[in-house]
């Protein structure tokens, strides 16, 4: 798997990696739910499919954002270079965006969880 | 690195040079600078202003609100009052307010000697200043917008809203376009132009954070320019989008509104946050603690915050599970924003605090904020929404998030940062009287409002009665206003106080580490030579590092050919890439400004033809701006900078800024595009059939149209290709295809509505097919534009194999116009097709 | 804050009980006793307020409040502290090692705790407060139609009759009642803060609510949404009744007001100054439903949707002055009806028991 993946990559958007999965979880989880809520039918009759699809988003989701996260402790050094990153090189830089980057992954983790929280709660289309 | 000693050169003149080059226009042509200096300075004062504008507004409500059943407003004053407040303080103050800063901040900030695109700036500070003097003077004829800040149809939509409404959604509109125009030149100008050495890691926060709102603003804003257009159509044309007899929904206007409008809350809050990122370092006199955090803090709150527009919509009905998902990511923006100020604190911990004014400010500005933010959580749970909502609770939690949040701390941004304008310092002890005045008098007008809404009084009212316990509360809260108000007006006091007899302070009074206290104010030219940076606090770290930028000893110490340039470098380590000659001092910004202003203007009172002869002036003035201030070519290719680095000159494609700016303008108005196409499947989810028995545009038109589309694409980026390989006469015979091509697809696009004579006034489904269509063909139109252009350049040889920026740019563009006409013609003519 | 405020502030609230309700007996001790010696305005009683529940749903929200309130005010409190003692009250500086750790368990760890806790007790809450369908026990369906800027209400009985009243809602104690609720114009919103929150009426959705009265009384709902020039005058009295008086005062609206026929002169009147062309009373030719039904206007506790109390003379005001009084509504100015007809179309409509 290392090897499949470049070490470092050289872009500012695999900062936004983890927070886009979360964007698109929310976007599907919202979209799925309101489709399901609004055309009875079409999307299944059974809310609990609807949890379980949110579910299955949902682990996937957090695996794609764990990927990410591993992904960016590596790039960190596995922990070994620790903040603040501010030497004037390359070394450092990339230090400073691998911990970023697994900093919003953990956000993006909290975060995509808080997102599937409601499908455990709420069991129909109450409104 | 240590600095080499200065080559022997003559500083003298080189220095005059400089200063010839930058030269603040003298007389009434000062007002034609496009310097970033003066046009921070016009745009923050104008917001200033309209914040005070808005405040005395702010004060009439109060007054009319402190006795029951009081009379000193009518209800419609009182209406057209409140909803002004609320619109000029978040239009015209709160989101400008830090276009202001930041187009004054970041060149010197960043170590640039301007922005990328000054003209454009300068064209936004105008478009801005028009705009609002239109939608203010409003008031003074009882025209202004009376349905509230958010203007939910079919209320605005009605004809009780009077031309109020059409003040509003044009003046807005016409002001959006001035954000998005700053959200452009914020962008590549961080990207883009920092000083050589400022690697990512090493980026003033002040920088990240204005990256991430103006990425925000390009996601934001253009939901409610869509949302307006639609608006528009319905009030001039009749179009049905909100109207539930034919088929419309007012929930979708609420649904756009407040896409933009809940992450405008955190446009407003972050660039705020930011100035404090700034300000805590100095005072605890260390680098802040947990850069990254911060960084993580503000990205985080960028991405969530556009989770969370249903919960201003917790009350109208949507199903339970769709109002959690908001709740749940309500909840979890609160974790950035705690990080952000828990990071605050490990700063001050681990330094030592000099507890100077504008910390005074910063730290009534937490405290009041923290409070906002832990309402915030408690109206984020849904069950207590549905009490909260639309009461005077809500409106004590806004006021403390943007009072707290935004007004404290520009505040202490302007007590801190009032020595780059002059290079004097406001007064401490008026600071710390207005501030003492200020917090106490927010506090006691807006603290007992949390009661007052928990009692029951409802937000947006004109009176009460006097039996049910709001008359106290409302009273204190009156008294509590006024002493705000004056403690602003020590502040205004303050700033205007003359100080000519004071003598020049320090360069650097606060001992700041941070670049943008090297700049002189006395100088026009942001700096005098562009330093390479190796440390997040410059003036900390890097022994001499003032004087030798002063002595000229850096790059770009000249101006030899009497061009005003700055330096363009690579987006992660900020390598050095190509010196950009940007545009000077013109009145092509206030010409374009005005006529763009007057098609507002114009299509408000329906005077069509004025409207359209604007229009044309703009569309004239604007080629005339490009024609004569970009993509020159250079009269050598390569320029040395100094210290033995030489740059081209000119660059195109991927490379340049133009390519940059023409990206970003893109993604904004795709994401509007974006925002009509949910419109379009909005109607089908809440029918069940949502054509509503109407006969579609067919799959014929829309299909030849997306064919004669992708065939003017196809001639776009064939004619860029050939022509790189040096085929210019090929090339100019695809410019011509192209054009006809896309002639002929925007006549084919329309022709599939109006073959099945799809009348939009009839119902929704038709009026959003003519939108989706139209926003196609018109896109198309644009394209003809600028296929034209690129002809034009290329035959008057100012568009050659070598320098072809322009073709790379329009080949962008078309690129986005080919992702819109996939969309649009499948939407419209195969989606049916489908059900 | 003075003695006397307070005395007042409490008279006015039995002020607002003018109709010989049940008393809110337990109301009226709590707030005499133990807070006569706390000022009014930090009160947290009153007809209108959320924090004085009378309803299911008003009083899980308000220990939701509560609990919030309390830990919020520590966190801030905490925060405040910390704070002030990095800027002004500490000596020396910890390290930078401690700082960060301050950011991890300050920032993230803490937050996270009790976001989840409370975001799960708010989820798990949502469905139950507002049971609808077959969780709902009671028959009773009230429909509400919201206008400019009046409320239409009509009571769908189980046996399928309805009765149609306006401005007033009247519920039974200890029912759940669903409620409809749906627009003929602007969007406003449904609101009994004593009862629960507030719901939406928006033009072209029907959207329902479900409140469980738990204390007999007069409340005060209001309109929450902003809908037009006169949304701060649109507002309704709430009476709780023990379920019997509530059955018999339903069955006494299901025919005509013996008031009618008092003065068939006041009647002639009455349809000749056009009011019968928006108004209904029933049992004469006033047929309009563009206005609020007028069948029984003489019992409702207030007039012009909780403008003024009721009486002949208020009634005659607002008749007359109706566009000062309440600006932007569709009732028009009479101003020029002469003062007899004016007194006795008053004094016939206030009759209409």
């Amino acid at each position: 798997m290392w090897r499949l993946l470049p070490k470092e990559v050289e872009s500012l958007w695999t900062l936004f990696t983890a927070p886009v999965v979360w964007a698109l979880h929310f976007l599907l989880s919202y979209v799925g739910a309101a489709v399901f809520c609004e055309k009875p039918g079409l999307l299944g009759e059974d809310f609990d499919n609807l949890r379980v699809a949110i579910g299955l988003i949902t682990v996937l989701s957090l695996a794609v954002i764990g990927v990410s996260a591993l992904l960016a402790w590596r790039q960190w050094g596995f922990g070994t270079g620790d903040p603040p990153h501010d030497d004037p090189t390359r070394r450092d830089r990339l230090l400073f965006q691998g911990y970023a980057t697994l900093l919003l992954s953990g956000l993006s983790f909290v975060a995509v969880i808080f997102t599937a929280l409601p499908a455990l709660f709420i069991t129909e289309c109450l409104r | 690195m240590s600095a080499a000693p200065p080559p022997d050169r003559d500083k003298v003149a080189e220095e005059a040079q400089l200063r010839t080059v930058w030269a603040t226009p003298e007389g009434w042509r000062y007002w034609t600078s496009v310097n970033n200096t003066q046009v921070g300075l016009w745009y923050g004062s104008a917001a200033f202003a309209f914040m005070l504008f808005a405040g005395l507004l702010g004060l009439l409500i109060r007054a009319q609100l402190a006795v029951p059943e009081n009379d000193l407003l009518s209800a419609e004053t009182y209406n057209q009052v409140y909803t002004l407040h609320g619109t000029v303080m978040m239009f015209l103050f709160a989101v400008p307010i830090f276009e202001a800063v930041a187009i004054f901040l970041l060149p010197p900030m960043l170590g640039a000697r301007e922005l990328p695109f000054p003209r454009l700036g300068a064209f936004g500070f105008w478009s801005f200043l028009i705009g609002g003097v239109f939608v203010c003077g409003s008031i003074f004829f009882g025209a202004a917008p009376n349905s509230g800040w958010f203007m939910y149809p079919p209320l605005a939509t009605s004809e009780q809203a009077g031309i109020g409404a059409d003040i509003w959604l044009l003046g807005l509109s016409f002001i959006e376009v001035a954000s998005l125009a700053a959200a452009v030149e914020l962008i590549v100008g961080i990207m883009k132009c920092r000083a050589p050495g400022m690697r990512v890691n090493l980026m003033p926060l002040f920088a990240w954070y204005l990256l991430i709102v103006a990425g925000m603003i390009l996601f934001a804003f253009p939901p409610l320019i869509a949302g307006d257009l639609l608006f528009e159509m319905q009030r001039m044309f009749d179009w049905p989008f909100f109207d539930p007899e034919r088929g419309g929904d007012p929930l979708l206007w609420q649904h756009l509104f407040w896409i933009f409008g809940h992450p405008e809350v955190y446009i407003i809050f972050l660039p705020a946050i930011a100035l404090l990122a700034m300000i805590v370092p100095t005072f605890a006199g260390r680098p802040i603690v947990g850069y990254s955090w911060i960084v993580l803090a503000a990205v985080g709150t960028g991405f969530l915050s556009f989770g969370l527009w249903v919960h201003h919509m917790f009350a109208t009905g949507l199903p339970q599970i769709s109002l959690a998902f908001f709740s749940a990511a309500s909840g979890a923006v609160a974790i950035p924003t705690g990080v952000q100020i828990f990071v605050f604190i490990a700063t001050m911990l681990a330094g030592r605090v000099i507890f100077s004014t504008p910390m005074l400010f910063a730290m009534g500005g937490l405290a009041i904020f923290v409070m906002g933010g832990l309402t915030g959580v408690m109206v984020a749970l849904v069950p207590f929404d549905w009490q909260a909502h639309d009461s005077y609770f809500v409106v004590a939690h806004l006021h403390y998030v943007l009072i707290g949040g935004m007004l404290f701390p520009v505040f202490a941004g302007l007590y801190y940062y009032y020595p780059l304008i002059n290079g004097k310092r406001m007064s401490d002890r008026v600071g710390r009287l207005a501030f003492w005045l200020m917090f106490t008098g927010f506090n006691i007008a807006f603290f007992p409002m949390h009661l007052t809404g928990l009692r029951g009084m409802p937000r947006r009212v004109y009176t009460y009665p006097a039996d049910i316990g709001w008359d106290w509360l409302n009273l204190i809260s009156t008294l509590g206003a006024a002493v705000l108000g004056i403690g602003m007006f020590a502040v205004v006091v303050d700033v205007t106080l003359n100080r000519r007899r004071q003598p020049r302070g320090e360069q650097n009074p606060w001992y700041a580490g941070t670049l943008e206290w090297i700049s002189e104010p006395e100088e026009n030219w942001g700096v005098r030579s562009i330093p390479r940076i190796e440390s997040r606090y410059p003036l900390w770290d890097q022994e001499n590092l003032a004087r030798e930028v002063k002595s000229g000893a850096w790059y770009l110490a000249d101006a030899r050919e009497g061009r005003r340039e700055t330096l363009v470098t690579s987006v992660l380590d900020a390598e050095p890439e190509q010196v950009l000659r940007v545009g000077g001092t013109s009145y092509v910004t206030i010409i374009s400004a005005v006529t763009l202003g007057t098609v507002f203007v114009a299509l408000t009172f329906k005077w069509w033809i004025v409207s359209l002869v604007a229009g044309l002036a703009f569309v004239a003035a604007v080629i005339w701006w490009l024609w004569t201030g970009t993509g020159e070519i250079p009269e050598k290719e390569r320029k040395d900078i100094g210290r033995g680095v030489s740059l081209p000159l000119y660059a195109s494609g991927v490379k340049s800024t133009g390519w940059w700016a023409m990206f970003i303008t893109m993604t904004g108005d795709g994401t509007a595009f974006a925002s009509l196409v949910f419109g379009y499947f909005f109607f089908w989810t809440i029918h069940q059939d949502f054509t509503g028995g109407v006969a579609g545009p067919g799959v014929y038109w829309p299909m030849a149209a997306l064919s004669l589309f992708a065939a003017a694409w196809a001639a776009t980026v064939g004619a860029r290709e050939v022509n790189r390989r040096g085929g210019v006469g090929a090339a100019r015979v695809l410019l011509v295809i192209g054009a006809l091509a896309s002639a002929a697809g925007c006549a084919a696009a329309l022709a599939g509505p109006w073959t099945t004579g799809m009348d939009p006034t009839a119902h929704v489904y038709p009026a959003i097919v003519w939108v989706l269509v139209s926003w196609a063909a018109v896109h198309g139109a644009v394209g003809i534009l600028m296929l034209l252009y690129c002809l034009a350049r290329s035959l008057a040889g100012r568009l050659t194999r070598r320098h072809d920026m322009e073709l790379h740019n329009v080949a962008l563009y078309w690129h986005f116009v080919m992702v819109t006409a996939l969309v649009t013609f499948g939407v419209v003519g195969l989606f049916p097709e489908a059900l | 804050m003075t003695r006397e405020i307070f005395i007042s502030g409490e008279h006015q609230r039995r002020d607002g009980d003018a109709e010989p309700a049940p008393r809110r007996s337990s109301g009226a001790v709590r707030v005499g006793v133990p807070l006569s010696a706390v000022p009014l305005i930090v009160s947290c009683n009153g007809i209108q307020s959320a924090l004085d529940p009378a309803g299911e749903e008003a009083r899980q929200v308000a220990t939701l409040f509560w609990v919030m309130t309390v830990g919020g005010l520590a966190i801030w409190a905490g925060v405040i502290a910390l704070a002030l003692y990095a800027s002004r009250w500490k000596r020396g500086a910890i390290t930078t090692e401690a700082a960060g750790r301050l950011i991890v368990w300050g920032g993230v760890v803490f937050p996270v705790t009790v976001l989840t806790a409370l975001l799960a007790y708010a989820l798990w809450l949502m469905p139950s407060l507002r049971p609808f369908g077959d969780q709902t026990q009671a028959g009773l369906r009230v429909e509400i139609v919201g206008s400019q800027f009046w409320w239409r209400v009509v009571y769908h009985r189980p046996d399928g009759s309805s009765i149609v009243s306006a401005n007033e809602v009247r519920l039974p104690l200890g029912r759940r009642v669903e409620f409809s609720l749906t627009s003929s114009d602007m969007i406003h919103s449904f609101w009994i803060p004593a009862l629960g929150g507030k719901m939406d009426l928006i033009p072209g959705r029907t959207n329902r609510l479900s409140l469980q009265p738990t204390k007999s009384g007069t409340y005060r709902g209001q309109c929450a949404e902003f809908c037009g020039r006169s949304h701060a005058l649109m507002a309704f009295p709430v009476v709780v009744m023990q379920p019997g008086d509530f059955e018999s005062w339903l069955a006494a609206r299901a025919s005509a007001s013996p008031g009618v026929v008092e003065s068939r002169s006041a009647e002639t009147l009455f349809l000749r100054h056009g009011c019968g062309d928006c108004h209904r009373v029933d049992g004469t030719q006033a047929r309009g439903t563009s206005g609020p039904d007028l069948s029984h206007v003489g019992s409702r506790l207030t007039i012009g949707a909780s403008l003024m109390t009721n009486d002949a003379e208020t009634m005659a005001r607002f008749i007359a002055h109706s566009q000062s009084l309440k600006p932007g509504s569709l009732m028009p100015t009479y101003l020029d009806m002469p003062s007899a007809d004016l007194d006795a179309i008053s004094a016939w409509l206030k009759g209409l028991q």
